[in-house]
């Protein structure tokens, strides 16, 4: 074989495209996408750039990291808080995200309950008597649906330069296929879970026999846990310190809903008066130029083309201006946020100015 | 200045040096654009950082990077020095070494937004150099490797792989550790101890601010900008579609006699709105031939915040040609569209796929970066802040002004607030404790002066005016104007709707200007079509040389018609001119009050003089300096400059320097000092021998560039006005956008103090000749204090004298009978500059330069 080309290959080996824990992370991904939990924990989520990630798959509703060093969680956690713009457009989804410094050999009961629980190179970190216990509390405690653990695969470390003994010196053991399979099988019949065997980070060309660098054990719960066991078992007290917390804003929250939708109807209404009065200019505009827009750009929601239901325009009465509410509520942004005309008007009652009767959103027209 | 001119060289519109295809590119752009995805600072690997890079830093550069790991998820990269650390003026001026303290009026006892920092007593910060053997890369591995000894580093430190920031001593002066890397490799670490900084070193004065931030973070407050806001309470204003977040802009520097933290109460403005809807809504406004002018002019400088990341970015370019479709470059060299990315990376969807792209310039550069623009897509970005045109309506202002315009008693409030919580938080405590720091919880109090009250002379007479409202519109009502000038021969140009309102102006006109002592004939009146043409035919049909001003009713607040008729009579016919809307006279019950304030502003633009105040310096030169930075078009700046031509600084001399960006200030400086000097020798058949610079318009960190290019470069051009002539200057940097606020406690309340008071003590800066004036007063909010430093002084003069001619210039603005922010010059500088900036974009006629024709 030409010599160029088993270097190439070799700096190949070293370096993984994308790197192998974003291939990790991308394989947790694509099981959310499959699997669309609602309640997903990371245990040992370190700097929590998992959960960062998985903060925006929109079917998940409650995010947990648990790890056992507190200052590692805490050096970017911050960016698992709500941005800005979630504020300004609170999502439907409601999401809460909240982080534990404790051990997985514990039992806490805010650990229970969740669809998808990882453990994303964890094991290998945990010392003998703590792998004891890990799967008691994993799949005996917390049991939820779904649980996927990686770890180094051992048979690939030959192909790793400068690996000796192990790949971090904090493992504390690196099995190979047979260890791990055993490992894993052991648990899940005595839990009542089927497993399943994968992994990432290919092996290069005529090394297949080594395997995945990081294998993977996907255990899937085969029986709902009848609830009464878990119950029994559910220990009085919480072992976890909890250091950070995000409940992000949604439109399920009142508070959050009526913002957007009293915004929302005072801005259609606006709109509404602006189109309105200022008719000509927009004629003006439609009249001058007819197809000079070569850019393709265009709103592609129009609101001036809808049709108001008859008996519902809005109309002037004196230095007021009346739009009524089921004008509003044609608008489709007011619709979907509201369902029901009846939520509408108690969403906006005493937020918006309305006519004596209530069926009219009022708006001054002097001086504007 | 200087500074922002080179500033903008950098930040290049990108659409002008990459080659975009044609249009209509919906199918792949060519990869190798150098649009680059945002996310890839967070994905970077340190595995990929040449090693040259680490180890070359020079020393300075570390220290200042030693920070970007402190500040939890803080925007890293080499911050702009915004507090003007390390330029030490005061120094150079001998006068002021003992003292910079004025000494007359009245002491007041005032409060102010500053909180002491207070520390353990011989509190110092230990710096170390950190080394490994064998030589490690990686920061985060370096880290990692320190870090298994915790037990001695303890809780609170700092590290950035090479320097590490302890706040106490270890107890060798060379501490040697072992640590096992994960091959097993045995590393030996020696820690060094190379410098032991007092709490008063910039270093400390930074790493407080970062620590600060911190606390600000653990308080559940959310960076957008260089502030802190909390999100949880924010205030709608669903009529233009905002939200007003309040927050805290804080700052810790050393000043006169502590260090202390200054903390202002900060609104941020979102909107409600992404940079798509609002485009939409501009489509529907304008003609589709000029949507891409007007959203070019809408929103470039404007900044966006993302839906995916709490990073802010400034538009700086629209991308017409791009569309969310085109690929670009990753950071694996693999191709992505930026549908795709964002569907992959953050699960968002884009629905319009015609949509332009927004360029933004990379601001800081990362160490290990080459820096390039970066893309977004308008779907994905909000809109923050106000634009030019929601800034100039009215109504949008009132609103925004309920709410942000709180009175001191609220002000006052709020900030108590905030150190409340810090004092309560225990989180925030151990914080502080661990680094041994802590902060006052009382603001701080000291003793002001409020200067004696100016008065005011009119033509023989003499006013005093109610220092409560520094306002003496009342007291000078029907008395003759110091220089009235005549309105013989005036045009009056009109369209037919507003015939009316022309009539009656008129006639009010002729009730008011008698007691002024102005002499006037009926107009010639001219009524026109409402077009540009039209208004621009009448002028050049009817100026003759002897017209004293055209006076010119618009019907609508069209900015093409006024910047037509402004440009051709500041430029091709030098005449000045008037232009007022036809609603402000529609409502009789205020037309008199317009027509006098009217009356006034036309004589000023003519050459006259309304009022002065005494002065008793003699033979000097008063110049103001101020800056428009125009965003739209071109990026120019435009300096205005004005200079006092007469002992009583009543009238004034006034150029104004165009330029290009890139462009130094400087060059066009020396035309105008020289030209000014030439028309005050005109004037007072001698030159000036003292001049005073207020220099208005200087930005945050551009301090150090005004005195050391700026200042030299006046001196210089003073030299080459003759050999003998060696004039005393004095320059003096005028800042009104401060966080600064004082207040008085009155009956156990906090107010407003009055204006007249003067600060030279506790908050002002060791390394600077500065004072503070409340020069205005204020009807709602909070007053603003104005910040004079004093950069350059030859002229001798006394602090207290100095202090109080800054003030008897804020007398002298003739747009507004009373006091204002700025010393009159700099506001008349503003005036001019806007102006050009905004309507004319050239320079005046040099025949105006004596009037002040852009009031």
């Amino acid at each position: 074989m030409d010599k160029n080309r088993e270097e190439g290959r070799i700096t190949q080996i070293m370096k993984f495209t994308p790197s192998l824990s974003k291939q990790r992370y991308q394989f947790i991904k694509d099981l959310v996408w499959k699997y669309k939990p609602k309640k997903v924990a990371d245990l040992g989520c370190a700097d929590c750039t998992l959960l960062w990630m998985l903060k925006f798959c929109r079917c998940i509703e409650v995010l947990a990291g648990l790890d056992i060093c507190a200052s590692v969680m805490k050096d970017k956690m911050h960016r698992l808080s709500p941005l800005p713009v979630d504020y300004l457009q609170p999502d439907e989804r409601s999401l809460t995200v909240t982080l534990h410094h404790g051990s997985v050999a514990n039992k806490d009961p805010c650990m229970l309950g969740f669809d998808l629980v990882t453990c994303i190179e964890l094991i290998e970190h945990l010392e003998e008597s703590e792998l004891r216990k890990f799967p008691e509390v994993v799949f005996g405690f917390m049991a939820p649906s779904i649980v996927v653990i990686s770890t180094p695969n051992s048979e690939f470390n030959c192909l790793l330069p400068g690996v000796t003994s192990f790949r971090h010196p904090d493992h504390k053991f690196e099995w190979d296929r047979e260890q791990f399979q055993s490992w894993a099988l052991k648990a899940a019949s005595r839990y009542d879970y089927s497993v399943e065997f994968t992994g990432v980070g290919h092996p290069p060309a005529g090394m297949e026999k080594v395997g995945f660098c990081t294998q993977i054990g996907v255990f899937v719960r085969k029986h709902p846990p009848t609830s009464d066991s878990a119950q029994f078992e559910k220990p009085a007290e919480a072992v976890y310190k909890t250091v950070f917390k995000a409940v992000y804003p949604s439109l399920k929250d009142e508070k959050y809903l009526q913002h957007a939708v009293v915004g929302e109807v005072v801005f259609t209404a606006q709109f509404m008066k602006g189109s309105l009065l200022d008719r000509s200019v927009l004629e003006h505009k439609c009249s001058d130029h007819p197809a000079a827009c070569k850019s393709g750009f265009q709103p592609s929601e129009d609101l001036e083309k809808l049709v108001v239901e008859k008996g519902t325009e809005p109309y002037v009465d004196g230095s007021t201006f009346y739009v009524p509410l089921r004008t509003i509520f044609s608008f489709p942004k007011v619709n979907r946020l509201c369902g029901t005309f009846e939520k509408l008007c108690k969403l906006i009652a005493g937020k918006v100015p309305l006519s004596s009767d209530g069926s009219a959103v009022m708006l001054n027209t002097e001086g504007e | 200045m200087a500074v922002r001119a080179r500033a903008r060289a950098r930040g290049k519109p990108p659409g002008q040096e990459t080659g975009i295809p044609a249009v209509g590119a919906a199918a792949i752009q060519p990869a190798q654009q150098r649009q680059q995805p945002y996310a890839r600072g967070r994905h970077r690997d340190p595995q990929n950082v040449p090693q040259q890079q680490i180890e070359k830093k020079p020393e300075g550069l570390q220290l200042s990077v030693g920070f970007q790991s402190l500040c939890i998820g803080d925007r890293g990269g080499h911050r702009k020095d915004y507090h003007d650390l390390g330029v030490n003026t005061r120094q150079a001026m001998e006068h002021v070494q003992e003292s910079k303290t004025g000494f007359s009026g009245n002491v007041i006892k005032l409060c102010a937004n500053f909180f002491r920092l207070t520390s353990r007593p011989q509190w110092a910060l230990y710096q170390y150099h950190v080394g490994y053997s064998p030589e490690m890369e990686a920061r985060r591995l370096r880290t990692a490797l320190l870090l298994h000894h915790d037990k001695l580093i303890g809780k609170s430190y700092a590290f950035d792989g090479s320097v590490l920031f302890l706040p106490r001593r270890l107890a060798n002066k060379v501490t040697e550790v072992f640590s096992k890397t994960r091959n097993g490799e045995n590393v030996k670490i020696t820690i060094t101890l190379t410098n032991e900084l007092p709490p008063t070193s910039p270093t400390c004065l930074h790493f407080y601010n970062i620590i600060f931030r911190r606390l600000l973070k653990m308080l559940n407050f959310q960076q957008i900008g260089r502030h802190y806001y909390n999100p949880e309470d924010p205030i709608n204003i669903p009529n233009h579609r905002m939200m007003i977040w309040p927050g805290f802009a804080t700052s810790i520097l050393q000043y006169e006699e502590s260090i202390m933290l200054c903390v202002d109460v900060s609104h941020k403005v979102l909107r409600n709105e992404t940079v798509l809807e609002y485009m939409y809504d501009l489509c529907r406004q304008v003609e589709e031939r000029r949507i891409k002018e007007i959203c070019a002019k809408e929103l470039l400088g404007v900044i966006v915040l993302t839906k995916y990341n709490n990073r802010t970015y400034r538009i700086d370019d629209i991308d017409w040609d791009a569309n969310p479709q085109c690929t670009f470059l990753k950071a694996d060299g693999s191709e992505i569209s930026y549908i795709d990315y964002y569907k992959k990376q953050y699960n968002l969807d884009i629905h319009d796929l015609n949509q332009p792209v927004l360029i933004t310039q990379r601001k800081r550069r990362r160490e290990n970066f080459t820096s390039g623009p970066i893309a977004l897509i308008p779907e994905l970005c909000f809109l923050t802040g106000l634009t030019e045109k929601m800034r100039s309506d009215f109504y949008t202002m009132r609103d925004l002004a309920v709410h942000t315009r709180l009175p001191p008693e609220q002000r006052q409030h709020e900030i108590g607030k905030l150190i409340d919580s810090i004092q309560r938080d225990d989180n925030v405590q151990d914080q502080l404790q661990s680094w041994g720091l802590g902060f006052d919880s009382q603001l701080l109090s000291f003793n002001g002066r409020v200067a004696q009250r100016e008065r005011i002379f009119q033509s023989g007479n003499v006013f005093d005016y109610n220092p409560q409202f520094a306002d003496w519109s009342r007291e000078t009502r029907g008395v003759p104007l110091s220089c009235a000038k005549p309105l013989d021969n005036w045009l009056l140009i009109y369209t037919r709707r507003n015939y009316g309102s022309a009539n009656s102006l008129l006639q009010s006109l002729f009730k008011v200007t008698p007691s002024m002592g102005i002499r006037m004939n009926k107009a010639t009146m001219l009524e026109v079509d409402d077009r540009v043409e039209a208004y621009l035919r009448a002028l050049r049909q009817s100026i003759t040389p002897d017209t004293n001003i055209v006076f010119c009713i618009l019907s609508s607040s069209q900015k093409v018609k006024y910047d037509a008729i402004k440009k051709y009579l500041c430029t091709d016919c030098p005449i000045p001119s008037q232009c007022v809307l036809a609603r402000t006279l529609s409502k009789p019950q205020t037309l008199l009050a317009v027509a006098t304030k009217i009356a006034l502003q036309m004589n000023c633009k003519m050459g006259g003089e309304l009022w002065t105040v005494e002065i008793p310096l003699k033979h000097v030169m008063i110049v103001g300096i101020d800056c428009y930075h125009d965003t739209s078009s071109g990026k120019r700046s435009i300096a205005g400059f004005v200079a006092s031509l007469n002992q009583t600084m009543s009238r004034w001399f006034s150029r104004c320097v165009l330029q290009d960006h890139g462009q130094e200030l400087v060059d066009g400086l020396k035309v105008c000092f020289q030209t000014a000097l030439r028309d005050w020798y005109k004037y007072n058949k001698y030159l000036p021998s003292r001049i005073i610079v207020y220099r208005d318009g200087v930005g945050d960190g551009q301090l150090s560039a005004l005195v050391s290019y700026e200042v030299p470069q006046i001196l210089d051009c003073l030299k080459s006005i003759g050999q003998d002539y060696s004039p005393r200057l004095a320059v003096i940097v005028v800042k009104k956008r401060l966080n600064t606020r004082f207040f008085v406690q009155r009956a156990g309340e906090f107010k407003n103090p009055p204006p007249g008071t003067i600060v030279d003590v506790e908050i002002t800066r060791p390394e600077w000749y500065d004072f503070y004036i409340v020069s205005q007063a204020v009807r709602n909010g909070c007053v603003s204090p104005t910040h004079y430093n004093v950069i350059y002084d030859t002229s001798k003069l006394k602090p207290d004298h100095m202090q109080r001619l800054t003030y008897k210039l804020c007398h002298l603005y003739y747009n507004w009978q009373g006091v204002i922010r700025v010393p009159a010059p700099c506001q008349y500088a503003h005036k001019l500059a806007f102006l050009v900036g905004q309507s004319i974009h050239k320079e005046p006629n040099l025949l105006l330069s004596d009037k002040l024709f852009y009031l």
